[in-house]
C-alpha cells in the first residue's frame, strides 16, 4: 500500500490530540500541459495527471477497485491495468503519471486480457455468495466481473480445500463485516486514516494471510464510520441495520436532505413498501462531498419508532387520549380563540420553513409577535437582523482554502461532522493551522489549544495572544464560532468581539474573503431567523402566553414548570418526546422523509426534502395542519398549495426558494458597529460545548433519540471505553 | 445412438481442457489477529531497559525529523531482542515512542515473519527445508531436531528453551542443509552434528557457528576441483595468423 | 273409517299439540322452530338438546333435534355435540347412550359450538412487527 508518510513536524501540537500525520498529495505545478492519446483521442493534461484521470477527461472509464478520487492512491488491486504503446507490460492507470505523447489503449487485447486475469485472481478467493450478500446489485466486483471478467470459470477445487476464509471482525453496531469477501483494496483503511482520522483499521499479515481489521479487539467507532460501507467495493463491509432487508433494485430512491444537523447533507432515501430502508449520501461537492455522518445515515429507524400517528387530547385524568382530527382541530382552535393575542410559538430544531412561515403568519394574524426558536441568539446589537451574524459565511467549501482556522466554543466534530471533515481535509492537504478556544476535545487533527476562558477571545483580538500573529499573517483566516456560545449570558459580547476580530482581519485581506462564521447546530435555525423568528424563549418565559404552540420543540427550552397551569400547550411534531409529553393537544406531523419541505443549512443554503414515504397514520404535513387550524379559528391563511406557500416564503425571504444556492450575507461592518453599542463584558465562566465525546453525539434530537441503532452506538462507545485497547487520545 | 458424441466429449475432456487447479491453500500457522492471553496482554507493561533506551535513542537519531517512523522495524527488533519475543505491549511501546497510531505498528509487526508474536524459546531453531537443503537431507535434520527437543514444528519446549520452526530458504544453499539458531547459522549438517549442537545448547554452551564439516566457508570440501593448473599465458587458444 | 274421513289426521294433530305442551306451548315452539313434530324422545345430551325420532316422516326428516330452551332463537347446527351428530346424520342408528363401543377418554375435550360471528370468535393475530411503532404517552402517576 502506498501511503505518503509525510508527517509534519508540529512542535506545539497538543498532546491530547492524535498524532499529527498528513499525507501530502500536492504535486509541484508545472506550467505546460502535455498531450497524451487515450484510444487515439488526443487530450491535453497537466503533468502529473495519472492515466486514469486523463482517461476520465475524455470520458473513458477505467475499471478500478482500490482507486478512489477522494483517497490516496494505493495501486494494489491492479484492475486498472491498461496498455501503453511501446510499454512491454500493462501499467496500473491509477498510479502511473502520464508522459508526453503516450498512447494509452484502454480497449486493446492486452488490456482486456490483463483485466480478465486480475478478475480471475480476485475471484479465486472470493466466495460465491452473491445471493446472500447485501452488496448484491450494487457490487463493484459483480458489475466488473460481468463487464470485464471471463465468461467461463477455470476454477476447479480439485482438493476440495475451499477458498481462503477469514474470520469476521466485530467493528461495532453499524458495520457488518464478512471478511472472506474482502479483496484488500484498503479503501476503508485509507478512509479511516485520511478522512475520519481514526487510525484503527489496517492490514495484518501478508500474502494469503493478509487481513483487514483492527488486529486487537476493538470497535471502529467514528462519527463518519458508515462511509466505509459505501466505499467498500464488495460486500465485506455492509450496513448492519440494513442487513438482509432489501435489495437495491427493489427500492425507490428519493433525493432529499438530512436535517439532523445544520450541515444539510444531501441524501438519498431508499424506500420500499412505504418504509424507509436506508439512507445514503448524495454527491454535493459544496456540502457533504460524498460522505455522510453516522447519525444522518443510521438514525432512520428512529423514523419508525415513537411516532405520533393520531391527534391526541388530554383526557379527564390528565392522560393523552387518541382522538379524530376533527376533535383535535376544534379543541385547538377553541383554545386559540380563547387566548386571543396571548399566544406564543417555540420552533424546534427540525421545523421546516413552510411550517415556520405558516405558523408565524397565523400567530401574527392573531395579533401576537411571540414567535421564538428554541436556540437563543443575542438580541442586542444587530441581533438577528443581519444575516452575516448567524451564517457560516465562508461556506463549507471555503474551509478548504483557509490557512488558519480559529474555532471558538465549538466541537465541529460532533456538531457538524462534515464541516469537521473539511477542516481535516484542509489540515491534511492545505497545511491548515487550527486554534481552539473552548474545551479541549479530540477533533481528529492537531490544534493549538488557546484555553477555555472567553477572555482569550479578547486577548486574541487585542493581539496579545501568540495565536493572533498567526491569524494576522494568514492569507485566508477563518473564525468559526459555535452557536452554543451565543446562548450564554455574555453571548452578545462574544459575538461582538468575534465580529470585531473578523473585521480587523478582513480589513487586511480584503472583503472578498469572509472571515466570520457561525456554526449552527440545528437544521431549522437559519430558516427561522431568515423568516423573522425571535431567537430564544426568554420573552415567553417573561410573559407566558395562554396558548403555547410547540413546533417540534423537544429540547425543554420551556418546561411545564415555567408556565401557569391554565396555559394550553399544543405540540405539533412527528415524535413523542419531551414536547409531546408536556402537551395538552398533540397534532401528529410528518418527519423530514415524509414531506416536501424547505430547510436552510448553516451556510444559508436553501435545500428541499422530497416525499419518500407518506406520513404514518393520521399524521399530516406540518403546514397543512396549521393551515387547517387557521381556517377553524377563522383567520384563514391565504395559501392552499405548496406552490402558494412557497410564494409566500419568497415574499418574506427570497433566498428560501432558491434551492441549492447559498445566499451571500452582507453588512458585516454595520453588524460590527451595532454590536459595539451592546454590552461588551465577557464572563469568566469557561466556554462549554454540549457534545464533547462520541457518546454525546449519537442521540441529540427526537429522531435519533427514538432510534435503537443510535442507542446501540452509545452502548458500543461505553463498552469501548472499558476496553483495554481504548485510547482516549485517538478515539 | 449417442455413443459417438459421448465418446468425443470424453476424449476432449481427457485431452484438451485446461483448468486452473488449486492445491490446498498453505497458510501461516500464526494468527493475524490478537487474542489476549496470560502471557500477552496490554496489562503486562513493557519498558526498554536502560541500555536499550540508549540504543533506541541512537536508532532514532539516524532518521531525520518527520521520518521517525522509519525507525519502527529496528525498534521492534530491539524490543524482541530484549523480551525474547514481541508482546503486544512492546508494540504499544514502540507506537508511543514514534507517536504513531498503534495499528501502524501492528501492521509492520504482523507483516514480517521474523517478529515472533507468540512466546518463543530462548533458542529459536529454524530448519531450512527449501529444495537445496531438502536434497541434501534437511528432512533428517528436522526429524532429528524434533526427536531431540521433543517438540513439533511451531512448538515451544516446556522449559521455554527451544522453539522449532520450519523456514524457507535462508540463503545458505551452498552449505546445505542448515539451521539457524537465533542469529547464528549452523551449516553442512548431518543428524549427528545437529544432535551435538542441540545438546551443547541444552547445556547452555554456545557451539561455534558456521559449517560443521570442517569447511571454513563455501569453499570445496577437501581439495579444489577446478582451476588447479597454472593460468595459461597470453595468446592461449588463439589462432595463428 | 276414521282414516277415510281424515280424522286420523286430526288425531295426529291433537297428539302433536299435546306432545308440544298444549296450545300455548305449541305456538311457542312454532315461533321458535317454525315446525311442530311428533316423535319419540331418543335421548338428551348434556347441554339439554333433545333428540327425537319418528319414522312416520320420510328419511331425512325422521330424526331431529330440539335445541335447549336457553338458546332461544340463537341455535344452530354446531350446537349438536359430536356424539349425537353421527346419529342425527344416519352414520349410526345407535344413539350414544345406547352404544357401548363409543370410547370415553379423559382427554376428550368438551364440545364447543362454532363461535364465528360472535364476540368470542377466533381472530388470528399478526406475527409481523408493525412498520410504525406509535408513541405511547407516559401514564400520569
Amino acid at each position: 500500500m502506498l501511503r505518503v508518510p509525510l508527517s509534519k513536524a508540529l512542535p506545539n501540537a497538543v498532546k491530547a490530540v492524535c498524532s499529527p500525520k498528513r499525507g501530502s498529495t500536492t504535486l509541484a505545478k508545472a506550467p505546460e500541459k502535455i498531450e497524451v492519446f487515450i484510444d487515439d483521442k488526443s487530450v491535453m493534461v497537466e503533468p502529473g495527471t495519472t492515466v486514469l484521470q486523463a482517461a476520465a477527461m475524455v470520458g473513458v472509464e477505467i475499471p478500478r477497485f482500490c482507486y478512489h478520487e477522494r483517497l490516496a492512491v494505493a495501486g494494489n488491486c491492479r484492475m486498472c491495468l491498461v496498455e501503453v504503446e511501446k510499454s512491454p507490460k500493462p501499467v496500473a492507470a491509477c498510479a502511473m503519471p502520464v508522459m508526453k505523447g503516450w498512447r494509452i489503449k484502454t480497449n486493446s487485447d492486452m488490456t482486456k486480457k490483463a483485466r480478465e486475469g486480475v478478475m480471475e485472481f480476485l475471484l479465486v478467493n472470493h466466495p460465491l455468495d452473491c445471493p446472500i450478500c447485501d452488496q448484491g446489485g450494487e457490487c463493484d466486483l459483480q458489475d466488473q466481473s460481468m463487464a470485464f471478467g471471463s465468461d467461463r470459470s477455470r476454477f476447479t477445487d480439485i482438493q476440495f480445500s475451499g477458498k481462503r476464509a477469514v474470520e469476521d471482525k466485530d467493528v461495532g453496531p453499524l458495520i457488518k463485516t464478512v471478511m472472506t469477501r474482502c479483496i484488500h483494496c484498503t479503501r476503508c483503511i485509507r478512509f479511516a486514516s485520511e478522512v475520519a482520522g481514526i487510525d484503527d483499521l489496517g492490514t495484518t499479515g501478508r500474502g494469503s494471510d493478509m487481513q483487514i481489521g483492527t488486529y486487537v479487539e476493538k470497535f471502529f467507532l467514528s462519527e463518519l464510520s458508515g462511509n466505509v460501507i459505501d466505499l467498500c467495493p464488495v460486500g465485506a463491509l455492509t450496513s448492519k441495520p440494513y442487513a438482509f432487508t432489501a435489495r437495491p433494485w427493489e427500492t425507490r430512491k428519493t433525493e432529499s436532505v438530512d436535517v439532523l444537523d445544520a450541515v444539510g447533507s444531501n441524501i438519498i432515501v431508499s424506500t420500499r413498501t412505504g418504509e424507509v430502508m436506508r439512507i445514503l449520501p448524495r454527491l454535493n461537492e459544496e456540502v457533504n462531498e460524498e460522505w455522510l455522518s453516522d447519525k444522518a445515515r443510521f438514525s432512520y429507524d428512529g423514523l419508525k419508532r415513537q411516532r405520533l400517528i393520531t391527534p391526541m387530547l388530554k383526557g379527564p385524568e390528565g392522560e393523552l387520549l387518541p382522538v379524530e382530527w376533527e376533535d383535535a382541530l376544534s379543541f385547538a382552535s377553541k383554545a386559540i380563540r380563547d387566548a386571543g393575542s396571548e399566544i406564543g410559538v417555540i420552533a424546534g430544531g427540525q421545523a421546516d420553513a413552510e411550517a415556520l412561515i405558516a405558523l408565524k403568519d397565523l400567530i401574527n394574524k392573531l395579533g401576537s409577535e411571540l414567535v421564538c426558536t428554541e436556540r437563543a441568539f443575542p438580541d442586542d446589537g444587530a441581533g438577528t437582523d443581519l444575516r452575516s451574524s448567524y451564517l457560516l459565511n465562508s461556506k463549507i467549501t471555503g474551509i478548504e482554502e483557509a490557512d488558519v482556522v480559529l474555532l471558538i466554543g465549538t466541537n465541529p466534530r460532533f456538531e457538524a461532522p462534515l464541516v469537521n471533515s473539511r477542516i481535516r481535509k484542509a489540515w491534511v492537504h492545505n497545511e491548515l493551522e487550527v486554534g481552539l478556544i473552548g474545551p479541549c476535545v479530540n477533533l481528529t487533527y492537531s490544534f493549538d489549544h488557546l484555553g477555555e476562558d472567553p477572555n482569550v477571545i479578547e486577548e486574541v483580538l487585542s493581539g496579545k495572544h501568540p495565536f493572533a500573529k498567526k491569524l494576522l499573517n494568514a492569507k485566508k483566516p477563518l473564525i468559526i464560532l459555535g452557536s452554543q456560545q451565543l446562548e450564554r449570558n455574555d453571548g452578545v459580547a462574544i459575538l461582538s468581539k468575534v465580529q470585531q476580530m473578523a473585521k480587523h482581519l478582513s480589513s487586511k485581506i480584503g472583503s472578498e474573503w469572509k472571515v466570520l462564521n457561525i456554526l449552527q447546530q440545528v437544521a431549522s435555525q437559519v430558516a427561522a431567523l431568515d423568516l423573522g423568528y425571535k431567537a430564544g424563549v426568554e420573552s415567553l418565559k417573561e410573559c407566558p402566553p395562554k396558548v403555547l404552540f410547540l413546533l417540534g420543540a423537544d429540547e425543554c427550552a420551556i418546561t411545564r414548570d415555567d408556565l401557569p397551569q391554565s396555559t394550553t400547550v399544543i405540540y405539533l411534531g412527528s415524535h413523542g418526546d419531551n414536547g409531546a409529553s408536556m402537551a395538552d393537544i398533540v397534532l401528529p406531523a410528518a418527519a423530514y422523509t415524509e414531506k416536501q419541505a424547505t430547510y436552510v443549512n448553516t451556510e444559508g443554503r436553501a435545500q428541499q426534502t422530497l416525499v419518500a414515504v407518506t406520513p404514518p397514520g393520521m399524521a399530516r404535513e406540518d403546514w397543512k395542519i396549521i393551515r387547517a387550524i387557521s381556517e377553524v379559528v377563522g383567520k384563514k391563511l391565504p395559501y392552499d398549495t405548496l406552490n402558494e406557500i412557497r410564494g409566500r416564503l419568497e415574499q418574506v425571504s427570497p433566498n428560501l426558494t432558491r434551492y441549492g444556492e447559498a445566499e451571500e450575507a452582507n453588512f458585516y461592518d454595520q453588524a460590527v458597529e451595532l454590536s459595539k453599542e451592546a454590552c461588551n463584558k465577557l464572563d469568566c465562566e469557561p466556554l462549554e460545548v454540549k457534545y464533547k465525546d462520541l457518546e454525546d453525539y449519537y442521540m441529540t434530537d427526537p429522531i435519533s433519540r427514538a432510534s435503537t441503532t443510535m442507542a446501540k452506538c452509545v452502548q458500543a462507545v461505553r463498552k469501548q471505553k472499558e476496553s483495554k485497547y481504548y485510547d482516549s487520545g485517538t478515539a | 445412438m449417442n455413443l459417438l458424441p459421448n465418446l468425443r466429449r470424453l476424449v476432449q475432456n481427457l485431452v484438451t481442457q485446461r483448468t486452473l487447479k488449486t492445491s490446498s491453500i498453505s497458510l501461516s500457522e500464526n494468527l493475524f489477529v490478537h487474542r489476549d492471553s496470560a502471557e500477552d496482554n496490554p496489562d503486562i507493561k513493557f519498558e526498554f531497559n536502560e541500555e536499550n533506551k540508549k540504543r533506541a535513542d541512537a536508532i532514532l537519531s539516524i532518521y531525520p525529523e518527520g521520518h521517525k517512523r522509519a525507525a519502527m522495524i529496528p525498534l521492534l527488533d530491539l524490543a524482541q531482542r530484549q523480551h525474547g519475543w514481541l508482546p503486544i505491549s512492546a508494540m504499544h511501546k514502540v507506537a508511543e515512542i514514534l507517536d504513531l497510531p498503534k495499528m501502524r505498528v501492528y501492521e509492520v509487526a504482523t507483516f514480517y515473519t521474523m517478529f515472533m508474536r507468540k512466546p518463543t524459546g530462548k533458542y529459536h531453531v529454524q530448519v531450512c527445508t527449501t529444495t537445496p537443503c531438502w536434497l541434501r537431507g534437511s528432512d533428517e535434520v528436522l526429524s532429528c531436531c524434533k526427536s531431540e527437543l521433543g517438540i513439533g514444528v511451531g512448538e515451544t519446549s516446556k522449559d521455554g528453551m527451544f522453539t522449532l520452526s520450519e523456514v524457507e530458504c535462508l540463503g545458505a544453499c551452498v552449505n546445505a542443509p542448515m539451521i539457524q539458531v537465533n542469529d547464528d547459522y549452523y551449516e553442512d549438517l548431518t543428524p549427528e552434528t545437529t544432535r551435538k549442537i542441540l545438546n551443547e545448547l541444552k547445556a547452555s554452551k554456545k557451539p561455534p557457528p558456521g559449517p560443521q564439516n570442517g569447511r571454513f566457508a563455501a569453499e570445496p570440501k577437501g581439495d579444489f576441483t577446478s582451476l588447479k593448473s597454472e593460468p595459461p599465458g597470453p595468446g592461449f587458444k588463439m589462432q595463428d595468423l | 273409517m276414521a282414516k277415510y274421513l281424515g280424522l286420523d289426521k286430526l288425531q295426529t294433530f291433537a297428539k302433536i299439540i299435546k306432545q308440544n305442551g298444549g296450545i300455548k306451548g305449541s305456538l311457542y315452539k312454532l315461533y321458535r322452530q317454525d315446525e311442530l313434530k311428533l316423535g319419540t324422545l331418543v335421548g338428551e345430551d348434556k347441554y339439554g338438546n333433545k333428540y327425537y325420532e319418528n319414522n312416520m316422516y320420510f328419511y331425512g326428516r325422521n330424526r331431529w333435534v330440539e335445541y335447549a330452551d336457553y338458546y332461544y332463537l340463537d341455535y344452530d347446527g354446531s350446537q349438536v355435540p359430536a356424539e349425537w351428530f353421527g346419529w342425527l346424520h344416519y352414520k349410526t342408528d345407535l344413539p350414544p347412550h345406547l352404544d357401548p363401543s363409543r370410547p370415553k377418554y379423559p382427554w376428550m375435550a368438551d364440545h364447543t359450538e362454532n363461535l364465528s360471528g360472535t364476540a368470542k370468535q377466533y381472530v388470528p393475530y399478526s406475527t409481523t412487527r408493525p412498520k410504525i411503532e406509535a408513541w405511547c404517552p407516559p401514564k400520569k402517576k
